[in-house]
């Protein structure tokens, strides 16, 4: 080992701190030019038995998707969110993209091709290196480069705990009594329009189990990367917990600069059974369009999860400052008496982005508890949008909600907006929902000045200050990227 | 939207060929715009929890004027002291219960056209369209400016059917000069069998005007009653927005207040106690388009037995509209298993140097004032009656109109006068 694993381990940091700070555009705007095994655009049954075929999938899955694609054909795009945008042409979309000199599965990361390993490199996701600090970095990374897996590490550390981690695809084939009971349990396959979608085209995605009374060993972490040209990417995330388990479960995006927008409709499941707690965190980076709006990812995702054992907890927490259109909505299903359900998100909007984004905790069991923290910010042009749902159903015995969601507004021609609904069928159930909408105030940036601190770095500060209830249930890794991405994404919005 | 029957447009067509050419196309254009959506449902987010597809098929009749004449059938009209009271019976001006008051001055005219063609209300899930088709007049109400209205005006608005469904659509108009002053009440009452009505009023108060507008509904089972205030206020106008729900039947009402003057405030207070089986959803939205305007939205809820109540109130600020203040409180009581309340605080501003905050809680009785009122000996059922006439305190202090206030507390059973308790005496 050429040094101590503590300085290696900062030296890790500081180098995806300094690639994050350095970029003055979008830095992780390049193209990898790899020749990808595509399906021809469009969709339509045969599309989806070609992707099963390719996956080689079992009968039942493919039944599924063809389920889901025909009731998908019969719903219609939902217009309610507070966003427009120009209409996507479900028919121009190629639905299955493959790196082609990976089409065997490489069997090493020395098999992986280089041109990849140099795009996690620009990235500043040193594959490699955290192989080699195994022990130290403590994060096994399951890398998604388009639509198929192309390394994952740790699984031997993993496998000793007993925790599958894999890609779907695999878990399909190896665990198929899992993939059968829990996919689609959740969020079901005719959930909403661009699940159902998801469901009939869906070609990669993580699983993860965590077997009973296991805490797991480590962090999980997949980083998303859509590359190939106009292929939306959808993917499927299925996290089991089994009784009294654990796992903190990280999901980090990048996206290449392109001019056309792209599709990005992913599904994310969660299980929580008895005693059993997930913690969910997402830094969301994809390419949010330039200052005309042009270009920029389309995120519609839907992620759920579901508390089904009593004690259980699902805990989401997110920082969004990605994509163009942003239409997300991280939920929890409270089943289990005296579960817990939060959401911690941080989302801002700059230039021409546009986010309507929330959670839905649904309160079904006894003493189930929930929070909700939302700091929404908007620079620019940018559109800001809190929907979010408690509901608290007539067996929610004594549930209680918190709800604060504030709003940041940097600029006059921004908007922020708040669409909470409150819904409560329980007499003990307790529910209090507070928030604010202001601009920074003039007299902290006047004290940041007064003492010699330039207004760009006064704004970051005061707007990491404001963040400061979420990024601190963050991930220590997370965190600091987090704060420098916030400051990256804010260039530009002052002076 | 549901696919709305043959027999409405048949029904209709009849009626309006009573009228003038001209006035026939205007009406049958704002019918062609209501059978095109139909009555509203849940997909029409303004009308989330309120679905009226049923309505569809409840067969209502126009009630005329025979029907208005069912005098024994009537209620008795309470007048609140020192006011000009004015009282509709299914659309029609009842002429012997209005106070002679009420007509005199040019102010008041007692009966209106139907408003006009393009009146610029908002769109409201049909509703709105279905009101012009057939909108029977109403209220006209005019204060020129620096006047101050002499007395405060009662609206009594009464809506009844026998064993026929009935419907009636009236449309008001109250105009305040700059500067004027006006008080009025507007007093929703009914019996009988499945009745539906709609209220379409106007507002415009002209720079620095005042108007307290009030609505009492207190509807009783069978009633569908529909309402929609479209205000504007000019430079430093007040509006203050007051609107109590006691009683049945399903009731929506849907305020929506621009304020388009620097300066311009809305206050507007709401207070919703439905009656076990009752629905009751009020909309307020107001809309800040000039700088320096200022809004309130207090309203409470005391959900009990079977019944549901939602409040949505909305403030958006338009761009360009600095220096907002506005403030959205919502609090709920929901006392009932079978009970529902559904709050929504909504707030979309596209301005930065604005203040805007809002909350809204759902709870019970606070279990620990309680124990502490009867241990004091105070029982049970005293108790819980001080608390939730101290919950409902608050909005109804903001009427600012004694009388009324007296009026609404009777309603609720929570006198205003002190609770008779028996301090000492108890054996």
């Amino acid at each position: 080992m050429a040094a101590s694993p503590d300085a290696a381990a900062t030296q890790n940091i500081r180098e995806v701190t300094e690639m994050v700070a350095s970029r003055k555009l979008y830095s992780a705007g390049f193209i990898t030019d790899i020749e990808a095994d595509k399906v021809p655009p469009g969709l339509s049954e045969d599309v989806i038995r070609l992707i099963s075929a390719k996956k080689d999938e079992p009968e039942w899955l493919l039944n599924f998707r063809l389920k889901a694609y025909r009731r998908w054909l019969t719903m219609t795009e939902p217009e309610w969110a507070n966003v427009h945008y120009a209409k996507v042409d479900y028919q121009s979309i190629s639905y299955y993209s493959q790196p082609k000199s990976m089409k065997d599965g490489p069997k090493s990361l020395d098999e992986v091709d280089p041109k990849l390993l140099e795009t996690y490199k620009k990235l500043g996701i040193p594959l490699r290196e955290q192989e080699m600090l195994a022990g130290v970095q403590n994060v096994a990374v399951d890398v998604v480069f388009d639509s198929v897996s192309v390394g994952t590490t740790f699984k031997k550390k993993l496998a000793e705990a007993g925790v599958i981690f894999c890609p779907l695809s695999e878990a399909v084939k190896t665990h198929p009594e899992l993939v059968k009971k829990y996919l689609g349990s959740v969020v079901p396959f005719a959930d909403n329009f661009y699940a159902a979608l998801n469901t009939a085209v869906f070609t990669e995605g993580s699983f993860v189990y965590i077997p009973k009374g296991t805490r797991c060993p480590m962090e999980l972490s997949t980083y998303f990367r859509i590359n190939e040209r106009n292929t939306g990417q959808f993917e499927r995330t299925l996290i089991i917990a089994d009784e009294g388990s654990h796992v903190s479960y990280l999901e980090g995006c990048t996206a290449p600069q392109r001019d056309e927008n792209q599709l990005h409709a992913a599904v994310v499941e969660l299980v929580a059974l008895d005693d059993a707690e997930i913690k969910y965190s997402t830094v969301q980076n994809w390419y949010p369009g330039d200052e005309e709006g042009r270009g920029g990812i389309y995120n519609f995702v839907t992620k759920r999860g579901d508390c089904r054992g009593p004690r259980s907890k699902i805990s989401w927490t997110q920082v969004e400052t990605g994509s163009a259109i942003t239409w997300k909505y991280p939920s929890c299903i409270l089943r289990g008496d005296d579960s817990v359900g939060e959401f911690y998100s941080v989302a801002l909007t700059n230039h021409r982005q546009q986010a309507d984004t929330g959670t839905k905790m649904i309160h079904v069991g006894k003493r189930t508890k929930s929070t909700i923290v939302s700091k929404g910010i908007a620079a620019g042009r940018g559109q800001q949008s809190y929907r979010g749902l408690v509901r608290m159903l007539d067996s929610a015995e004594g549930a209680r909600n918190y709800t604060q969601c504030d709003s940041l507004l940097i600029g006059d021609q921004c908007g922020a907006h708040t669409f909470p609904y409150t819904e409560v069928r329980n007499p003990s159930a307790t529910l209090e929902h507070e928030a604010t909408t202001s601009k920074i105030s003039d007299d902290q940036l006047f004290y940041c000045r007064a003492r010699g601190i330039g207004e760009e770095e006064a704004v970051s500060m005061i707007v990491n200050g404001f963040c400061k209830d979420v990024f601190k249930e963050l991930p220590m890794e997370f965190a600091v990227e987090a704060q420098k991405l916030l400051a990256v994404s804010l260039e530009g919005a002052v002076g | 939207m549901s696919e709305l029957a043959s027999t409405w447009a048949d029904r209709f067509e009849q009626w309006v060929s009573s009228h003038d050419a001209a006035e026939q196309a205007r009406r049958r254009r704002q019918f062609q715009r209501f059978a095109a959506t139909g009555f509203p449902g849940p997909a029409d987010e303004a009308w989330h929890y309120t679905d009226l597809a049923a309505q569809a098929d409840a067969g209502y009749q126009l009630a005329g004027a025979d029907v208005a004449g069912a005098e024994e059938a009537s209620t008795p009209i309470a007048a609140l002291p020192g006011c000009a009271l004015l009282v509709y019976r299914n659309g029609v001006l009842d002429r012997a219960a209005s106070s002679a008051a009420a007509f005199d001055g040019p102010a008041l005219a007692a009966s209106a056209a139907a408003g006009s063609d393009d009146d610029g209300t908002q769109d409201d899930g049909g509703i709105d369209a279905l009101n012009a088709a057939y909108a029977s007049g109403g209220l006209v109400y005019t204060v020129a400016a620096g006047q101050r209205a002499a007395q405060q005006l009662q609206v009594v608005l009464q809506s009844q059917a026998g064993d026929t469904p009935l419907m009636s659509h009236q449309r008001h108009r109250i105009v305040l000069g700059a500067q004027a002053e006006a008080t009025v009440l507007l007093q929703f009452v009914g019996h009988g069998g499945p009745r539906l009505t709609t209220h379409v009023i106007e507002v415009t108060l002209a720079a620095g005007a005042r108007l307290h507008l009030h609505r009492l509904s207190s509807e009783t089972t069978g009633a569908t009653l529909l309402t929609r205030l479209d205000a504007r206020l000019d430079r430093d106008a007040q509006l203050h927005l007051s609107g109590v729900a006691v009683g049945g039947g399903l009731g929506r009402h849907r305020a929506d207040v621009r304020l388009d003057g620097s300066g311009a405030e809305l206050h507007a207070t709401s207070l919703q106690v439905p009656a076990s089986g009752a629905h009751v959803d009020d909309l307020v939205r107001v809309v800040h388009a000039a700088p320096h305007g200022t809004s309130r939205i207090v309203a409470r809820g005391i959900v009990d037995a079977h019944a549901k109540a939602i409040f949505n109130g909305r403030v958006v600020v338009r761009p360009g509209a600095q220096k907002t203040d506005s403030e959205q409180r919502l609090a709920n009581l929901l006392l009932s298993r079978k009970a529902e309340v559904n709050a929504k605080p909504d707030l979309e501003i596209h301005a930065d140097d604005v203040k805007c905050a809002h909350g809204a809680t759902v709870g019970q009785l606070d279990a620990v004032a309680l124990a502490y009122l009867r241990s004091r000996g105070i029982p049970q059922a005293e108790a819980r009656a001080l608390l939730l006439r101290a919950f409902a305190t608050e909005t109804l202090e903001r009427l600012g109109w004694p009388a009324l206030q007296a009026l609404i507390a009777e309603r609720l059973g929570l006198p205003a006068d002190e609770l008779d308790l028996a301090f000492g005496d108890a054996e």
